[in-house]
């Protein structure tokens, strides 16, 4: 019957011949699998190569800028090699990532706290929810001289203006997630004996997950603006005020050594709040 | 005493523009232990209403809804709801959304998995106990649905066109093995649904309502004996004869 092997009739296949192609199938399947994965991750490294490859040359064959002004990735590692070695970068990502952590770790228990506390509480809502919009069209670096005025170039200044920043997105991802859990699922829950507590915990929370975590992505990203900021407004290190160090001293080479190092933070952190996020929460896929 | 007694409830709402609509207008109705009730009616009737005002998602504005005599306050684990869809929690498998109401109620971890494992053996879902709900497709997510609404082991079960998101082969299997497991565990159970065929498969009474407002039409006592036969002659007369009471309603309405 068949059109393409007119000269051999089909027969049945039998169990062991089943099996056989099943092994052989669920082979070839896992084969293309791992192909594909090690293809996309073949395909991102040979991004970055690219782009590095580009940066390299642009400068040397005269595009763009002189390379003291746009230096290529060599000369900037070249500059930053015995930073490394001398460990003035380590202490400098060490600061950078203490008060980038301290304040998004802040910034988080208070969002989460104030998200659900007005989502779940009418008057409160009602309060503070206008002061919630009105605050959060505020770019936080625009509080970044205050700051100053007022407390100094500290520490703990800086960990409060990285912790306002982050703050905003994570109070209002929060808020809208347990103000939006489907009614559905509070039944649910009301119907089969859970209590306020209960309810709490075991629906409102994960329900909302999805949002609280969006949340603290965007705090993430917000955090390291804010530390920028606040590191050029007046630092004794860091990796922003290695940065400024380099402007000061016409080190163009250095000032991008802090711009990957920068980049290099933003997306580790952010891969690794990825990751983490699918260890903990298996039924969740954040996207990308 | 009957397991159910609504006492000439009425409720009304306040609908998006303002003006207030009686969703349910003296309707008194008694629901008696071990039996399956169906309510059917056109849109607007107030079968959902009904339901909420049982569950306790509502109180009735007037009259009185009871329990074994006992008024109604607040939703509890003795009248459980099974929802159309998107009522099993995304986070928890299979396992642990049935174990869910026994979680809440502090049995043990041993005994409550044990308890979790015989209801979705029960409702065939045995091989899906440790997947969460995306991974199920929507019949098996109404059965595991099913189970975590028995495991309270509830005096009613409530459901509001639980089978009405799901394809007609799925839907009819569905209705088989309700009504399997109302006989094997004696369940009380009121049941909504716009689907005359699905109401004369299941019913052993059928609550026909009528809207605008809310009230109730009639109820019929199916007496057929089961399985019905849904190629047969009595089973078409019934589906007729429901059909007819509630057109006469949409003429009338209309």
């Amino acid at each position: 019957m068949s059109t393409t092997t007119p000269q051999t009739a089909h027969r049945k296949v039998s169990a062991e011949e089943a099996t056989e192609i099943e092994t052989a199938f669920v082979a070839r399947h896992r084969q293309k699998v791992k192909r594909d994965r090690q293809m996309a991750l073949g395909l991102n490294i040979l991004g970055v190569v690219i782009f590095f490859g580009l940066w390299e040359i642009a400068p040397n064959i005269g595009l763009l800028m002189s390379p003291v002004l746009f230096p290529p990735p060599s000369k900037v590692v070249e500059a930053a090699f015995p930073m490394i070695l001398s460990g003035e970068i380590p202490l400098n990502i060490a600061v950078s990532l203490g008060r980038a952590g301290a304040g998004f770790a802040i910034a988080a228990v208070l969002g989460i706290l104030a998200g659900v506390g007005m989502a779940r509480t009418t008057v409160l809502r009602e309060l503070l929810e206008p002061l919630l919009h009105a605050f959060r069209s505020l770019p936080v670096i625009a509080l970044v001289p205050i700051s100053v005025l007022w407390f100094g170039i500290g520490e703990s200044a800086k960990i409060a203006l990285v912790a306002t920043g982050a703050f905003f997105p994570i109070w209002i991802n929060s808020f809208i997630g347990v103000r939006d859990v489907h009614v559905v699922y509070l039944r649910s829950a009301s119907c089969l004996g859970a209590n306020r507590f209960q309810t709490l915990g075991m629906v409102i929370l994960p329900a909302s997950l999805p949002f609280i975590i969006a949340g603290l992505r965007q705090g993430i990203a917000i955090a390291l603006i804010v530390l920028v900021a606040a590191e050029l407004a007046g630092a004794r290190a860091g990796v922003a005020y290695m940065m400024s160090m380099g402007h000061q001293l016409f080190r163009v080479d250095i000032m991008f050594a802090g711009l990957i190092l920068l980049g290099a933070l933003g997306f580790l952190s952010d891969r690794l709040f990825v990751a983490v996020c699918r260890r903990l929460f298996p039924w969740y896929r954040p996207s990308a | 005493m009957s397991l159910i007694e609504i006492n000439e409830v009425s409720h009304l709402y306040v609908g998006t523009d303002g003006e207030p609509t009686w969703a349910l207008q003296n309707v008194s109705l008694s629901i008696d232990k071990g039996r399956f009730t169906c309510i059917v009616g056109p849109s607007g009737c107030g079968k959902t209403t009904l339901l909420q005002l049982v569950a306790g998602f509502l109180a009735p504005i007037h009259g009185s809804v009871t329990l074994n005599g006992e008024a109604i306050r607040k939703p509890g684990p003795d009248r459980s709801v099974v929802f159309q869809e998107y009522a099993l929690f995304a986070w928890f498998t299979a396992r642990q959304n049935v174990e869910f109401g026994l979680r809440v109620a502090g049995m043990s971890a041993a005994e409550r998995k044990k308890r979790a494992d015989d209801l979705l053996a029960m409702v065939g879902m045995s091989r899906a106990a440790d997947r969460y709900p995306h991974e199920l497709s929507g019949g098996m997510r109404q059965r595991v649905a099913v189970a975590r609404a028995l495991a309270t082991h509830p005096e009613v079960v409530l459901m509001d066109e639980p089978f009405a998101a799901v394809d007609a082969l799925t839907r009819a299997n569905l209705q088989e093995e309700l009504l399997r497991l109302s006989r094997e565990l004696s369940l009380s159970t009121i049941f909504i649904t716009h689907n005359i065929d699905e109401a004369v498969f299941l019913a052993d009474e059928i609550v026909v309502m009528s809207a605008h407002p809310g009230t109730i039409k009639t109820v019929v006592t199916i007496d057929l004996p089961h399985p019905r036969d849904r190629g047969s002659g009595e089973f078409a007369q019934w589906f007729t004869r429901i059909n007819h009471l509630l057109h006469d309603e949409q003429a009338v309405s209309a």
